[in-house]
């Protein structure tokens, strides 16, 4: 590597050869074991700016972004197995048919001709009674 | 290159709750120092990181190991973002351009005086565009030069030129705090 190429790698990316481009290292390696005090003061001179730089702290998460964040996530998909789609299916049919028996029976009890009751015969007979009654009262008289 | 983020992506995909806090425990301090460092402006890059996720939550189900890494994908999209903001800015500022506050140090004040990160903020800030993506990218974002490169389109070539002179323009900035 010659002192040009060294150089213009400081300058691209700073004073730590760690994070200079992969292929280049050894190379570089190679030259600051050569030619230590021209590596050190190139290093220097860049790892100079590289610290100015590290001084500018990034921006902090707030528990409030990263819920935010966390939050507009998709829910999670709910994995049903074969037996329980069916189990669920036929629990929701059954329902479906009681539902409708339920409402066609009642529809149906609405519109029927009420059927007389116990206390109905009774009302009528005692009705019917009454009725008589007056019928023989009247031939008496 | 195997893609470190694949397995929680996986499980992002399939739904589950922790490795979407996961994820977010490990991309957004990323993704709000990039945006930050791009915008210099705390709510913008809350926004871009936020609109970052969601674009994320969409692409983790069909995302395959092959292609780019996840990382950089987020990046790639982070930028867009920051881009796009830079762009409705530059629309706004362009008939009324705001004043270049002045950076060096006043004759009054020594410079311990001053906040060291808001002079290498507004240093970073004044550079051309392109070199401040280089910079963030490759000094604050530890991307390579090849995942750079890659990311803003040029080659490693122009990479380095971009960031010898974004470099060299911020030592200028900053030359009563770096020597040489």
């Amino acid at each position: 590597m010659t002192h040009e190429r060294f150089e213009i790698l400081a300058q691209a990316y700073g004073g730590d050869i760690a994070r200079w481009p992969t292929a280049e290292r050894d190379a570089a390696t190679l030259l600051m074991a050569a030619e230590p005090e021209f590596a050190r003061i190139v290093l220097s001179d860049a790892g100079e700016l590289d610290a100015a730089l590290d001084l500018w702290a990034p921006v902090a998460v707030s528990p409030a972004l990263r819920d935010a964040v966390a939050a507009s996530a998709p829910t999670p998909r709910r994995r049903w197995s074969l037996n329980a789609w069916f189990m669920r299916a036929g629990v929701g049919a059954g329902l479906a048919a009681a539902c409708a028996a339920g409402l066609v029976v009642g529809v149906m009890l609405s519109d029927a001709p009420q059927a007389p009751t116990m206390d109905d015969t009774v009302s009528a007979a005692i009705s019917n009674y009454d009725d008589l009654s007056g019928l023989v009262t009247l031939e008496g008289a | 290159m195997s893609d470190p983020d694949e397995e929680l992506l996986t499980r992002v995909g399939e739904g589950d709750p922790a490795a979407v806090r996961a994820l977010v425990a490990r991309k957004l301090p990323r993704l709000l120092a990039l945006a930050g460092r791009m915008l210099s402006d705390p709510a913008e890059a809350e926004d871009v990181a936020q609109e970052t996720f969601v674009r994320a939550w969409k692409q983790a189900p069909s995302w395959r190991p092959g292609g780019a890494r996840f990382d950089t994908w987020l990046h790639r999209v982070a930028l867009n973002l920051c881009y796009d903001r830079l762009r409705r800015r530059r629309e706004v500022v362009t008939d009324n351009p705001p004043e270049q506050a002045d950076e060096g140090p006043a004759p009054d004040r020594g410079l311990e005086a001053r906040d060291v990160g808001d002079r290498v903020s507004a240093a970073m800030q004044r550079l051309p565009d392109r070199q401040r993506e280089a910079i963030v990218l490759c000094h604050y974002q530890e991307l390579s030069n090849i995942e750079a490169a890659g990311l803003m389109g040029v080659s490693v070539e122009a990479l380095e030129s971009l960031l010898g002179r974004g470099r060299r323009a911020l030592r200028a900035a900053l030359a009563d705090m770096v020597g040489g």
